[in-house]
């Protein structure tokens, strides 16, 4: 049961986890390798106003969460629309402002295990014996929620249709008027927000240190490669597929090759696989 | 009277540039490299020791180098080496750099990670440069190098406890737990580095013919951020203690989540950076209470081991604003003063003669009697501060760092979570 219980949480823990990131390239086809450096961001912009202002915990998510999302915006403004359709310099230049903002960071003197976020609700309740905090429980619920939450944007809002459009085909989309320009920061800025809930979501479980931004960096591009770049659809089932595996390999074979497992699911998709669990427009492109 | 007052002027001129030289000279400092990684608390925690110790040498007019009062300078260079996969040839690089750039006369502080320690050794002898180091490095096969190649190795010292002493005092705390609460069950917990690893198997082979049964062995990946499935298979192996040996910053996330799910073990680390800062309490919510520490020696928590125990430790909490935060703090800060006397005994900075010097070393430092064994040059150990360098575990008690092992110097009794009873 414990495998069934963690499963679930650590699954969707990776599907926020990497969301953002398959959204930004679902939509604008920017690898967003800045990633994982605003997941950190947003967790030191809530330590902030949370510790050092003292502001209510809920006001510090929200203010967290919207900042991010501009600075997401302004990254895609700023540099990313110069670069865009240039796939190896969006990833340099992406990587290059993820990695200016974490050394930023620990260069600023945010290093240590001191940065921490309350949990939202404490205690835990044990679950056919086995513990969990109801902190957990949470990020399932609320993982569920955002999941259902960006399939009803995305198809039942103005906004939410327009980014369809784009990630369907960016000419057609044009040609119905939608600005592919202003839907692309549109993207980047809700891509950068996602990746921020997800960060408020998960570090109250641990603490904020600059390192995870590499980490999660890292599981987002396993998830969405494995599901399929570019697909929402596919990024949510790889992310229970490589989140049980992960739970199965810390059971069975031991907890230090759990990172093994993400960095396997790459290896093995790029090479059965190529374009993931359901990156069509990709397989078809191959098949070409 | 020309040609006079013209050989007058550049007499005083020759009298006034050898004069000035001269003050010059004897103001040179003697430049202490500190290759340290100092992203890191073991990193961190060094550098500020080792310039609180320099400061104070220096505001008391310096070391007495053949009858020259010459001051301290400090440089310090990010090794970088406790990043998860930075290679080892970055310390070393960073080694180099202080040798031959910063012009160092003496090493002190790292490398921290015992892969780059144990690497930069041939380094230290290929530039015959004394280097002590004073945080982190903690495998036995450091002295056990310098005394299989004494020779070559002659010119690394080490200041702070290593892995097999600390393994016996964590051996001597587990059974007087043992006796005292009647546990017996264990759960080892390592970060996948050498060290840790070494130590929990060190432990485990110790233990077991001790009466303790050992009921799981679970290695972590440097970055791990969730620990739950680790704690669950200590829960349902029954264990009574969990024994972590891990040095990330993310082993705090381990002691929350312990905390959230009530594991009935008491969590007993070593080398357990997070517990070891006085910022653990705040930053875990107080979810840290009942967490022990090994900080290696003594001074590194509050305790009366010796009379220059508390006054270190309220300098060094007067200078950086914060306690001495890791086990890094009172033997880096031990190490200048050590090198200092050394230094003023020998009455040159000749490496070989400073190195006669500082195996003769014996003085009552912050943490016990401080000597080198003149084979290894490891520090020598004891249970006693009247005999040797003393060890330190604490256990983490309403908000307060409580040393409660060696009884020599304990300020509390050790207490069980109240889950446990």
């Amino acid at each position: 049961m414990d495998i069934v219980i963690y499963g679930l949480i650590n699954s969707v823990a990776l599907a926020l986890t990497a969301l953002g990131f398959a959204l930004v390239y679902g939509i604008s086809r920017v690898p967003n390798f800045a990633h994982g450096a605003l997941y950190v961001v947003c967790g030191f912009i809530t330590w902030i106003f949370l510790r050092r202002l003292e502001l209510p915990y809920p006001l510090c998510i929200a203010l967290a969460i919207i900042i991010t999302a501009i600075i997401g915006g302004l990254i895609y403004q700023f540099v990313l629309i110069r670069i865009r359709g240039m796939s190896i310099s969006e990833i340099i230049a992406s990587y290059a402002i993820g990695l200016a903002i974490l050394e930023g960071f620990r260069w600023g003197g945010f290093k240590g295990m001191t940065y921490t976020l309350p949990v939202f609700v404490e205690g835990s309740v044990t679950i056919f014996d086995i513990p969990v905090d109801w902190h957990r429980i949470l990020v399932v619920l609320i993982g569920a929620a955002v999941v259902g939450g960006l399939w009803l944007f995305t198809h039942y809002t103005r906004i939410g249709l327009a980014l369809r459009g784009m990630a369907q085909d960016e000419r057609a989309a044009l040609m119905l008027g939608i600005d592919s320009d202003v839907m692309a920061v549109v993207a980047m800025a809700f891509g950068s927000a996602l990746a921020g809930l997800a960060a408020l979501l998960l570090l109250p479980l641990g603490n904020i240190v600059v390192e995870t931004g590499y980490n999660v960096l890292l599981l987002a591009i396993a998830v969405c490669i494995v599901g399929g770049l570019g697909s929402w659809v596919g990024a949510v089932l790889a992310s229970f597929l490589i989140g049980f595996a992960q739970i199965l390999t810390t059971v069975y074979w031991g907890t230090h090759f759990q990172m093994v497992v993400a960095l396997l699911a790459i290896i093995l998709t790029l090479i059965i696989r190529p374009s993931g669990l359901f990156g069509r427009q990709k397989e078809l492109e191959e098949r070409v | 009277m020309k040609a006079w007052s013209k050989l007058v002027v550049i007499l005083a001129a020759v009298v006034l540039v050898v004069g000035v030289s001269a003050t010059a000279r004897a103001a040179d400092p003697i430049v202490i490299g500190a290759p340290l990684s100092t992203g890191f608390l073991y990193g961190w925690d060094a550098e500020k020791a080792i310039k609180l110790a320099v400061e104070e040498i220096n505001a008391a007019g310096g070391v007495d180098v053949g009858g020259e009062k010459r001051p301290f300078t400090v440089e310090v260079i990010d090794t970088r080496d406790l990043e998860p996969g930075v290679p080892v040839s970055e310390a070393l690089l960073a080694v180099e750099k202080l040798i031959l750039e910063k012009e160092a006369d003496f090493l002190v502080g790292g490398p921290v990670r015992s892969e780059a320690a144990l690497a930069a050794m041939p380094l230290v002898s290929k530039y015959k440069k004394v280097s002590i180091v004073t945080t982190g490095v903690l495998t036995p096969k450091f002295h056990a190098m310098v005394a299989e190649n004494y020779d070559k190795y002659k010119y690394s010292f080490r200041i702070h406890g290593e892995a097999k002493q600390l393994v016996t005092e964590i051996v001597t705390q587990l059974m007087d737990i043992k006796e005292q609460f009647k546990l017996d069950k264990i759960f080892i917990m390592a970060q996948d580095v050498a060290h840790a690893r070494g130590a929990g198997e060190i432990l485990k082979k110790v233990i077991e013919p001790k009466g303790w049964n050992v009921t799981g062995f679970e290695v972590f990946p440097t970055g791990t951020g969730d620990f739950s499935m680790g704690l669950i298979k200590a829960k349902k192996t029954e264990a009574q203690v969990l024994s972590i040996w891990m040095d990330m910053p993310e082993s705090s996330i381990l002691l929350k989540q312990w905390f959230d799910m009530k594991i009935p073990a008491l969590p007993f680390g070593s080398t357990l950076a997070a517990a070891e800062q006085p910022g653990f309490w705040e930053a875990t919510e107080g979810k840290g209470e009942y967490c022990m520490a090994n900080v290696v020696n003594a001074g590194n928590a509050p305790s009366d081991a010796t009379e220059w125990t508390m006054k270190f430790y309220n300098a060094y909490e007067k200078k950086w604003g914060i306690a001495p935060e890791g086990l890094g703090s009172s033997s880096s800060y031990m190490a200048v003063y050590v090198l200092k006397d050394a230094i003023e005994r020998a009455g040159t900075l000749d490496s070989d003669k400073v190195v006669a010097e500082l195996e003769k070393t014996d003085v009552m430092g912050v943490y016990g009697r401080l000597r080198f064994d003149p084979k290894s040059h490891q520090v020598i150990p004891s249970l006693d501060p009247e005999k040797g360098a003393v060890g330190s575990i604490f256990q983490w008690q309403n908000k307060q760092r409580v040393v409660v092992f060696p009884k020599s110097i304990a300020k509390g009794e050790l207490k069980l979570p109240p889950w446990m009873k």
